[in-house]
């Protein structure tokens, strides 16, 4: 791979910095931040509520917002709605806390989901008063099942793993076999949207969350889901922004914003405007002049053979990701990533929120995760390895 | 103070919840030692990166030690506090060395000290003398409270400085002649008045060293103090054992230095020589300062002393000389003239 700058997105950053973090959280190219302190600075007023000029150009860029979400994915306004929220894991809270009762048979799952899946899926099984299943996934992330299996499920699986990156490959099959035995897919796409959009173009799935700020925007949630869907929940997650009248003991809902009945109370309107210039954003950045997603796949295939390279390391992936994972069996990871953070190399270390599939059912240590983004160059990746290799070497 | 500092506050914080979660038996989950460890080793690791290991176990040493003095400075000030209280030093052993209590001649512990045992490899007698030396300090908080009274011990033939008076309280002094806060304790007395509103009587104790006494003549003039007190010479005005320890608390030789410390450098057979003129001086006939140097040597004296000296070590009990009963309280050390009025 040819060696690549630092984008001019990402001057800012400390030429001596080495974020290697991106699947918690991207780095914000400068465009983004323009977008938030302009709108902080220049625009600051709700939307949805007022009429007055900077209220009226909230509610366009909004609108504007909820369309190139859509637009990303290749959906229409005509099945799908966008819903704003806090992050990937509050979206699938209100999916799934507030499925009608009755309607499904069972809840299915796989065991290597972030906490932000496992847990609610626990809680809404509980709450349906209906079985919840498990299942493993391929080492190539398909989700190993028999369409027996799916009756009337309510099936919660990720796009892309946050431990090693693999993704749903069979998602197609999975949505016509789900939805062919009265069932619903929602998808975790926290993983996928940056770097692995197109799983997910034009997806017949019933919803999906994300979380702008691991797509280089601001800190905020997003709920994609089809009306039907959104149609049929029950309700009791409510407030403000989401009724057309009130009366002593009830009150209408919006009758033309599906997407409204998952946004109670006021939003964060600079957040969402964000969210609409990281998307222009990551459809026109070209670093080294190739695609973005060209850009990462190379930069992967590095810093998957730099580590690879490393004696006494182990590799969690089988292949080059964007987010690799990797233990040294006879060192604490926590104590790699303090010592790796003293060269001003930031990783992960942990169990990322995927405590059962790590801890309980591959019996692992405490990982370290190494995840890229777009303001990642050829000398970060080289830097970090290089510093972990030493360190491993020194150690041993 | 860097542990409460702005920097390094919130890791006191983590540090002591856990702490209290851990003394209350439940566990904590932290990972706060292996989180300082880290970052105290990591500027190692990135230059030398071999030593990380040896410099861990380092710490781990480091921290141990510093947990176990901690323990035992708790230990000691715990130790120290109670003798303050019990016997008006925070060293029984060498009841001088503390500058907490009041100034005295210290009554020297035989017992070796926790060093002293640990250097001759006796690791359980170091603990074993330490923690029996605290139990019997405790033990001892009661008669502190105590309300004391000078009549129940008063020595055989007590004499009073001045006329016995029924319907005055008696002050009874533990005293070693040869010890400069006993020279001080009377000089405060006689400015505060105390011996005309009190029966005033003492106990000559002569302090017991590694090598014989604290002051080397000290053992004589309590032979002779003892042995005027079974002769007392009728018609004094004074008793004669007080008119002689006046002169060895109050007055100086012709060179101004005081006798106490005359007779403390002096040769026995000097001492002896001044302690019979003296008393020839305050009336005895030389047939009598003759019998009183005999009875001195007797074995009615010495056993008379020793049963003092058993009076003053188990019960009474104090560690410090000049200590002084009166008022309902024993008073260890040198007392103000302000506290005698």
């Amino acid at each position: 791979m040819v060696a690549t700058g630092r984008l001019a997105d990402f001057a800012y950053l400390d030429p001596g910095a080495v974020y290697l973090d991106s699947a918690c959280q991207s780095l914000r190219p400068q465009p983004v931040l323009d977008a938030l302190t302009e709108y902080y600075t220049t625009y600051n007023a709700c939307g949805g509520r007022v009429k007055y000029a900077w209220g009226t150009r909230v509610d366009r860029e909004v609108q504007d917002t909820r369309k190139a979400v859509l637009d990303l994915l290749g959906l229409s306004t005509r099945g799908h709605a966008v819903s704003f929220t806090l992050n990937t894991t509050f979206g699938l809270n209100l999916l799934l806390q507030q499925l009608p009762q009755g309607r499904f048979g069972q809840v299915v799952t796989s065991h290597i989901e972030h906490n932000s899946v496992f847990l609610p899926t626990m809680t809404a099984a509980r709450r349906l008063g209906v079985p919840r299943l498990v299942l493993d996934r391929a080492s190539d992330g398909a989700l190993v099942y028999q369409p027996a299996q799916l009756e009337r499920a309510v099936v919660v699986v990720n796009v892309a793993s946050n431990i090693d990156g693999r993704l749903l490959t069979n998602l197609t099959d999975l949505v016509r076999d789900t939805h062919a035995r009265g069932g619903i897919v929602i998808l975790d796409a926290a993983q996928a949207l940056a770097h692995e959009r197109s799983l997910l173009a034009k997806t017949e799935a019933d919803a999906l969350c994300f979380s702008a700020h691991k797509m280089y925007g601001a800190s905020l949630g997003v709920v994609v889901a089809t009306h039907d869907l959104l149609g049929s929940l029950d309700l009791t997650f409510v407030g403000g922004g989401m009724v057309s009248d009130v009366r002593e003991d009830s009150y209408d809902l919006l009758a033309d914003d599906p997407g409204a009945l998952l946004e109670p109370g006021l939003q964060a309107w600079g957040e969402i405007i964000a969210l609409h210039r990281a998307i222009q954003w990551l459809g026109q950045v070209r670093p080294g002049g190739r695609a973005a997603a060209e850009h990462i796949q190379g930069l992967s295939q590095r810093l998957f053979e730099g580590l690879s390279d490393i004696p006494g390391l182990t590799l969690i992936n089988t292949e080059a990701s964007p987010v690799i994972s990797v233990y040294a069996p006879k060192q604490d990871s926590h104590r790699l990533a303090v010592f790796l953070s003293q060269s001003q190399i930031m990783v992960r270390s942990g169990y990322f929120c995927a405590h059962h599939y790590l801890k309980d059912q591959l019996g692992l240590p405490p990982l370290l995760r190494f995840s890229l983004g777009l303001h990642s160059t050829t000398a970060d990746i080289d830097q970090a390895t290089q510093a972990l290799a030493r360190l491993m070497k020194g150690l041993s | 103070m860097a542990a409460v500092s702005a920097r390094y506050r919130r890791y006191l914080g983590t540090a002591w919840n856990c702490t209290l979660r851990r003394v209350t038996f439940r566990p904590c989950d932290t990972t706060f030692k292996q989180d300082i460890k880290d970052h105290l080793l990591a500027p190692l690791a990135v230059r030398r990166p071999k030593l990380v290991g040896p410099a861990s176990i380092a710490l781990e040493v480091v921290a141990l030690l510093v947990v176990l003095t901690t323990v035992w400075s708790a230990y000691v000030v715990v130790k120290s506090g109670v003798n303050l209280y019990v016997y008006g030093t925070c060293n029984k052993q060498d009841s001088a060395s503390c500058s907490l209590g009041a100034e005295a001649c210290a009554i020297p512990d035989q017992t070796p000290t926790f060093g002293e045992s640990l250097l001759s490899g006796d690791v359980i007698g170091a603990f074993g003398n330490d923690f029996v030396s605290l139990g019997e300090t405790f033990s001892q908080i009661p008669s502190r409270m105590q309300n004391w009274d000078a009549e129940e011990y008063l020595p055989a033939n007590a004499s009073f400085l001045n006329d016995y008076d029924a319907k005055k309280e008696t002050a009874l002094e533990v005293i070693d002649p040869g010890c400069t806060y006993c020279l001080q304790l009377f000089n405060n007395i006689e400015e505060a008045g105390f011996d005309d509103r009190m029966n005033l009587t003492y106990i000559a104790y002569p302090i017991a060293s590694a090598d014989g006494y604290k002051f080397k003549n000290s053992l004589l003039v309590t032979q002779y103090l003892e042995a005027l007190r079974l002769n007392p010479l009728e018609g004094a005005a004074t008793p004669v054992d007080w008119e002689i320890l006046r002169r060895i608390f109050t007055e100086d030789n012709d060179k101004g230095v005081s006798w106490q410390s005359v007779i403390n450098g002096a040769e026995p057979d000097a001492a002896t020589a001044l302690l019979q003129d003296w008393s020839a001086e305050f009336g005895l006939s030389p047939e009598q300062v003759a019998t009183v140097a005999s009875v001195a040597a007797s074995d009615e004296v010495a056993d008379i002393i020793a049963t003092n000296t058993q009076l003053v070590e188990e019960s009474i009990d104090t560690v410090k000389i000049p200590s002084i009963i009166f008022d309902g309280r024993r008073h260890d050390g040198l007392v103000s003239v302000g506290d005698l009025e």
